[in-house]
């Protein structure tokens, strides 16, 4: 980046990057391996924290009086060490009478007593006026169950579907991918002992959508490219180096804007707005879109690279990839010059300063090559 | 072509802006979940004699019924012994209480006459109230249940398939659709090992048994003493049904799933006596017997209107037990018996308490997101204006259309079939903005790269789309992909998810297609684009190159 009269932003608006996304794969696939084995252990050191939805718990019923409302309640539950964004409160009321209904997770039989006594204080009544009762999951195993009946034959419909539109190549990659990001949104859950809820639950069928979506747009581009680059003797990873980052500057404003939103959640709705159920939620989308968007380039195409290259028709081009101002003038142009690519293939020396020099004269000789139309 | 893309132009912005008349001058409102809006608490304690199974059973039924399109996420859970359902979006209490009455009871009734339901051959002979349009239908048949010979003491095994296609070709020579093959039957073979030997003449031909082909058909499928007509569990099949000769209590509360001749089947025990041998034996003798009431030899299990199983009768008297075989899946066999199991005892659950409840989130968290959401959209908004200047106006037209389209079937659904939205919901749909945006930055890239080459803005924009399209196919099509199976096999919050995910995205498709694509190619056309140096690019000053 040396020779150029633009600064770094400058290239990224105008698409002119030239990241060796291949060439520094193994910086990308540690860090990946590292925040999964970390997710990993946590799920299986500390596991998840369940929430009253999923695992049942215990409920008060406290007549509302002139005292007693839910954020009474909620402070009577503050006060007895519990936290009141994972609690359940709702008003109950018909013609004759209100009652407040507190539902959180299972608690220790004198959590149980000391709540019950607190809120019939609060709400002065005597402690029989607050019944206390277990209450089920309202989730139920057979949402589970069916749920992951569901996912598995997603997976499947999804892995067709990817072999049948790209390769089954991509399919591996674009799950891989998928995978990743799910296990670590999910990690970060148990890492940080978050409580799951339903809304949980959607969260992440909500990152694994958007893996997906992210990722089969960069393999809309790589497999373009694999077409339009298949006279030449281009080796893969330059095919997907060039597609990586002509696709850069889509990830980045399509991250921005689903993030924004996101963060807007986040910061607004839960820091100053102080609607705490939001928090949660808004983290586990927003880890979930990050590492969505940064699989997308980082894992999942390289991935698709590495298995590619096992084809014959790719076997016998491994060597040095492009680099520098080389790659730079095919993400540019989105063609490889004749010349070049012929000429690449019997070199052995590949010095990316030269050889870009003579690319960039040749693209800026050569219009764009007509496309082929396609029936009108 | 101009013409062509005004019209399309006009035409989605004039379908939206119609709908939304309709809607608010119907008075549709947006039905916000439980945790937004609250609704109404029903508490139903059961009475009398029941078992788990049967109380299992009912909080399922409940759940299917109070959610039918299944995007209402209600709420049901068990207090103590009480099964307290909260409903969102119900204003009527008693609308509320009639939603979540539930029997459980398992009613016995002859078979009529079954009709399969194949996909896009329209409604079979009978007029079933929705089956055209339940989404049911469109799934492949079910799983072809032949039968597999089952062998009883006084039956041979071969002669068990020799009838069944002869008793359901009747029913089937008034349908196009393919015989047998698709045709589910299941077979009843007493388990006792004794034979017993036919007395099916002997015994008194029940005077409900009269000719029901003639009898009224009832519209309560609950109805014991009336013809019905119904649908199995797949959906595959519709059945005429006669009126009942039993309730599932004439079985003892046993069934169990196991392998039966090699293959899953239901094994259950009969009461002794007038309330369950004898009563059953009163209905298998007919079927068997094949005569006017039950033409089909098949005897329909029946819970809360829909057909369970419908075996064909083996055998004209049992004693002890009876097997249920046919081509089951474990999981299916296993459904079955726990049917059966509740069935035997059902649980009656009596209404305790109708309330009100307030949202658990509080109108501060809705406003919260509220507020939050349209800022974040709002910034979204800035940043494409400032990063793509003057062609942020069809990214503003494309998201207000999209928010219009949104708006409208929602309120609709809300109106029609019972959906609210919950904060998962709504977070959902402010997430799917990313995804609409996604959209137009992939066009814009593409269009930026096309006019970076030398070609005319129209001309980019042309092949802009054409390129860009098929991007937003492939991807979108894996998002409905997600969005179709886990909104067809699963229940709750899931259920809801898929929905608002596949709508958003279709949404997204209708708006790429049809305001987007002539949007941006008229102003392409008109030049006022170009002569700006939209992006900062110079554009070729004309002539494609």
């Amino acid at each position: 980046m040396t020779t150029s009269h633009r600064s770094s932003l400058g290239r990224l608006f105008h698409g002119e990057t030239a990241v060796d996304f291949y060439g520094r794969r193994r910086r990308g696939f540690t860090v990946s391996l590292v925040l999964l084995v970390l997710s990993v252990v946590s799920l299986f050191a500390r596991g998840l924290d369940l929430g009253l939805d999923f695992e049942g718990g215990v409920a008060w019923q406290v007549p509302a009086t002139a005292s007693m409302d839910a954020d009474i309640a909620r402070d009577v539950l503050r006060e007895n060490g519990l936290d009141p964004a994972n609690a359940k409160i709702q008003k109950l009321s018909n013609a004759s009478e209100e009652t407040i209904r507190v539902q959180v997770a299972d608690q220790p039989a004198d959590v149980v007593d000391a709540v019950q006594k607190s809120l019939a204080e609060a709400a002065s009544v005597s402690s029989e006026d607050v019944s206390v009762t277990s209450v089920s999951s309202s989730w139920g195993r057979a949402i589970t169950e069916k749920a992951i009946r569901a996912l598995v034959i997603f997976l499947v419909l999804v892995t067709i579907y990817i072999s049948w539109r790209f390769e089954w190549r991509m399919a591996v990659a674009a799950i891989a991918a998928m995978a990743h990001d799910v296990v670590i949104s999910v990690g970060v859950y148990s890492v940080l002992q978050f409580e799951v809820t339903p809304a949980t639950v959607v969260a992440f069928l909500t990152i694994l959508g958007y893996s997906l979506y992210d990722t089969i747009v960069v393999f809309d581009k790589v497999q373009d490219n694999v077409k339009s680059f298949s006279g030449t003797r281009m080796p893969i990873a330059d095919i997907v180096n060039v597609s990586t980052n002509q696709v850069l500057m889509r990830s980045i404003n399509t991250s921005v804007s689903s993030l924004l939103p996101v963060l807007s959640l986040l910061i607004l709705g839960s820091g100053v707005f102080g609607a705490v159920t939001l928090r949660e939620f808004a983290i586990a989308l927003l880890v979930g879109m990050l590492t969505g968007a940064y699989s997308s380039l980082i894992v999942a195409t390289p991935l698709v690279a590495l298995l590619k290259q096992r084809e014959t028709k790719y076997a016998s081009l491994v060597g040095p990839h492009s680099t520098g101002d080389t790659l730079r003038a095919m993400v540019v142009s989105g063609l490889p010059t004749g010349v070049r690519a012929t000429r690449r293939a019997e070199a052995t020396d590949g010095g990316p300063s030269s050889g870009g020099s003579d690319t960039a004269t040749a693209v800026l000789t050569h219009p764009p090559r007509p496309r082929k139309k396609r029936r009108r | 072509m101009t013409r062509r893309l005004l019209g399309s132009l006009i035409g989605v912005v004039a379908v939206v802006l119609l709908a939304l008349v309709g809607n608010l001058s119907a008075g549709n409102e947006i039905a916000l979940g439980l945790d937004l809006q609250g609704g109404v608490s029903v508490t139903q304690e059961p009475v009398g004699e029941y078992n788990s199974e049967s109380l299992d059973v009912a909080v399922e039924r409940i759940r299917e019924r109070v959610d039918a399109l299944g995007v209402s996420e209600p709420e049901i859970i068990r207090q103590g012994d009480a099964v307290v359902v909260n409903l969102p979006g119900v204003d009527n209490q008693d609308e509320a209480i009639r939603l979540v009455q539930v029997t459980g009871a398992v009613l016995l009734r002859p078979v009529v006459s079954a009709s399969p339901i194949s996909p896009g051959a329209g409604v079979p002979e009978t007029e079933a109230p929705a089956t055209g349009s339940t989404p049911d239908t469109t799934a492949a048949p079910g799983p072809s249940r032949s039968i597999p010979g089952a062998t009883t003491p006084d039956t041979a095994p071969d002669t068990v398939p020799d009838t069944t296609p002869e008793a359901t070709s009747e029913t089937l020579a008034t349908d196009s659709a393919s015989p047998s093959d698709a045709e589910p039957v299941d077979s009843v073979a007493d388990t006792a090992d004794d034979s017993v030997p036919p007395t099916g003449s002997d015994l008194p031909p029940a005077s409900e048994f009269a000719d029901v082909a003639a009898q009224p058909i009832s519209s309560d499928p609950n109805d014991p003493t009336a013809s019905v007509i119904v649908q199995n569990i797949d959906g595959t099949e519709i059945y005429q049904l006669g009126p009942a000769f039993a309730t599932g209590e004439v079985f003892n509360s046993d069934a169990t799933a196991d392998i039966i001749q090699g293959g899953w089947g239901v094994r259950v025990t009969l009461k002794r006596g007038s309330g369950g041998e004898d009563l059953w034996n009163i209905g298998a003798s007919q079927c068997f017997s094949g005569t006017g009431s039950c033409p089909t030899r098949r005897m329909a299990i029946v819970l809360d209107g829909v057909v369970q199983s419908a075996p064909t009768v083996n055998q004209p008297s049992f004693s002890g037990g009876v097997d249920i075989t046919g081509n089951f899946k474990e999981s299916e066999a296993k459904d079955l018996a726990r049917v059966l199991k509740s069935g035997a005892l059902p649980v009656r659950l009596e209404v305790q308490a109708v309330q009100t409840v307030s949202p658990t989130l509080g109108e501060d968290s809705l406003r919260a997101t509220l507020v939050a959401g349209l800022i974040g959209i709002a910034l979204v908004l800035l940043f494409m204006i400032l990063y793509y200047r003057t062609l942020a106006i069809v990214v503003v037209g494309g998201l207000v259309v999209s928010g219009g389209i949104l708006w409208n079937v929602i309120t609709f659904l809300s109106a029609s079939s019972g959906l609210a939205l919950s904060l998962a919901g709504a977070a959902g749909i402010i997430v799917s903005v990313g995804i609409t945006i996604d959209s137009y930055v992939v066009f814009f890239e593409k269009l930026k790269d096309e006019v970076k080459a030398g070609r005319t803005l129209r001309n980019s924009a042309e092949r802009g789309f054409k390129s860009t399209w098929r991007t937003i196919v492939a991807a979108d099509t894996v998002s409905l992909l997600a969005a179709f199976t886990l909104w067809y096999l699963t229940v709750g919050s899931v259920r809801g998810f898929a929905f608002f995910l596949g709508l958003a995205t279709l949404t997204d498709l209708v708006v790429a297609w049809f305001f987007t694509r002539p949007a941006m190619m008229l102003l392409a056309r008109s030049g006022r684009v170009g002569r700006r140096g939209a992006f900062g690019i110079k554009v070729a000053p004309g002539g494609a190159s």
